[in-house]
């Protein structure tokens, strides 16, 4: 089980560029050195850390070059025409466009068509996600390939979907180890485990 | 491990190799956390680490307070401090759930290549001794003579190594049979580096312990 919490947490570490308003040394962090900074110029920074001087008002972040309204429609356009999962720009691309734009939301123009036009693909990902996961389960699957799925999005299905298929490999090996008269009333506790899940797909 | 002979070489050596450290905590704290069973422990990593962190603690108190720095690296080492908690921690939830059968599978290995640490291992023993202790005292000791032993074998709790787990390749691996549940029918599996499955934890649990794979 992973908390959305930590998801993001893995999301912070991801580089942006910031111009700060000051003139520093290289930083040297035990995760890489960052800087030198110097007051106008563009520098590369963990998200958390530039979240940290922007709330100190010490830099403004620029946005990633695919947090653009453009890009995201023709994101959305490859995502609609393709039967797989498309690649998307950033691993984090949900967490990094949250964290980024709650930071400084105010800075970036069209804020607000970026929210929205990621919020449309990530819907798009999703029920593309649902209904594979439901084919999946009704094909019997024993493993899939999930290519370019981002992590929040695989947490969205978990613990739902690893539980779903334990519950199944749990059915489908009482069936021929037992009879069925004795296990009856396990396997009947089973299904409704299972009744269970779908009802909450 | 050879990670802490490096550490020591040269300075400039130190920032490298720190951040790979790092990333092997990070690595290692995926896995654990998603992984159904306790992993090899990695005590190595954890101690260089702290090691880390108690250096750098120390530098920070000789900047000033008002130092632009002091707040960028106390929030990265909090961050680190948070992964290697929330490790060590996903490792103690699995001794205390599964204590004895851990304790019965580090019995069958050598100590050098045993899965949990000293100190772990330590805890493990006692855990199942308080544990011991409290049921005979509490319940045991007032039951008739005939039914008073524990039979740890019956008690004990398994992880189930058949769940699901969703994984990244590191590099390509190919023939991982996947038992598919109906009388030994099993099924093989390519992994192409960098590609990303779900797929059963017993299959891929040795590719987990050898890096091939990493649990996301």
């Amino acid at each position: 089980m992973m908390d959305p919490a930590e998801v993001e947490f893995i999301a912070e570490k991801q580089m942006v560029e910031i111009v700060p308003n000051f003139n520093f040394d290289r930083v040297y962090l035990i995760s890489g050195e960052i800087g030198p900074f110097r007051a106008g110029l563009p520098v590369k920074v963990p998200i958390w850390m530039a979240i940290n001087l922007r709330q100190r008002q010490k830099c403004r972040i620029l946005v990633p070059d695919w947090m653009d309204v453009e890009k995201l429609e023709q994101a959305k356009e490859d995502e609609s025409a393709s039967r797989y999962f498309t690649k998307m720009p950033s691993e984090h691309y949900m967490a990094e466009a949250q964290l980024i734009l709650s930071a400084c939301g105010e800075d970036v123009p069209r804020a607000d068509e970026i929210r929205t036009a990621l919020k449309d693909l990530w819907d798009m990902r999703m029920s593309k996600l649902r209904s594979s996961v439901d084919t999946f389960i009704k094909t019997g699957g024993t493993h899939a390939r999930l290519d370019h799925l981002t992590l929040m999005e695989m947490n969205s299905v978990r613990p739902l979907l690893p539980h779903a298929l334990d519950q199944l490999h749990r059915l489908s090996t009482v069936r021929f180890v037992f009879s069925p008269l004795v296990n009856s009333s396990s396997c009947f506790d089973m299904h409704i485990s299972i009744l269970y899940y779908c009802f909450w797909c | 491990m050879d990670v802490d002979l490096e550490l020591e070489d040269s300075d400039n050596e130190e920032t490298i190799t720190a951040q790979s450290v790092l990333a092997k905590l990070e690595e290692a704290w995926m896995n654990e956390k998603f992984s159904p069973e306790i992993l090899p422990h990695r005590t190595e990593i954890v101690d260089c680490m702290l090691e880390q962190i108690h250096q750098m603690e120390e530098n920070l108190n000789k900047l000033k307070k008002s130092d632009f720095r002091v707040v960028i690296h106390r929030m990265e080492l909090d961050r680190i401090r948070y992964i290697i908690t929330s490790y060590l921690r996903s490792r103690l939830e699995k001794i205390e759930l599964y204590t004895s059968h851990i304790l019965e599978m580090e019995s069958k290995r050598p100590v050098e290549e045993r899965y949990l640490s000293p100190a772990e291992y330590k805890f493990a023993q006692e855990h199942q001794s308080h544990l011991e202790n409290h049921f005979e005292t509490v319940v045991l000791r007032h039951m008739p003579y005939n039914i008073r032993t524990l039979d740890k074998a019956t008690m004990s709790v398994a992880p189930n190594l058949f769940s699901q787990v969703f994984l990244r390749a590191n590099k390509t691996v190919n023939g991982v049979i996947v038992e598919t549940g109906v009388e030994g029918a099993e099924e093989e599996v390519e992994l192409d580096g960098n590609s990303q499955h779900i797929i059963q934890y017993k299959a891929i649990a040795e590719l987990v312990k050898s890096g091939s794979v990493q649990l996301i």
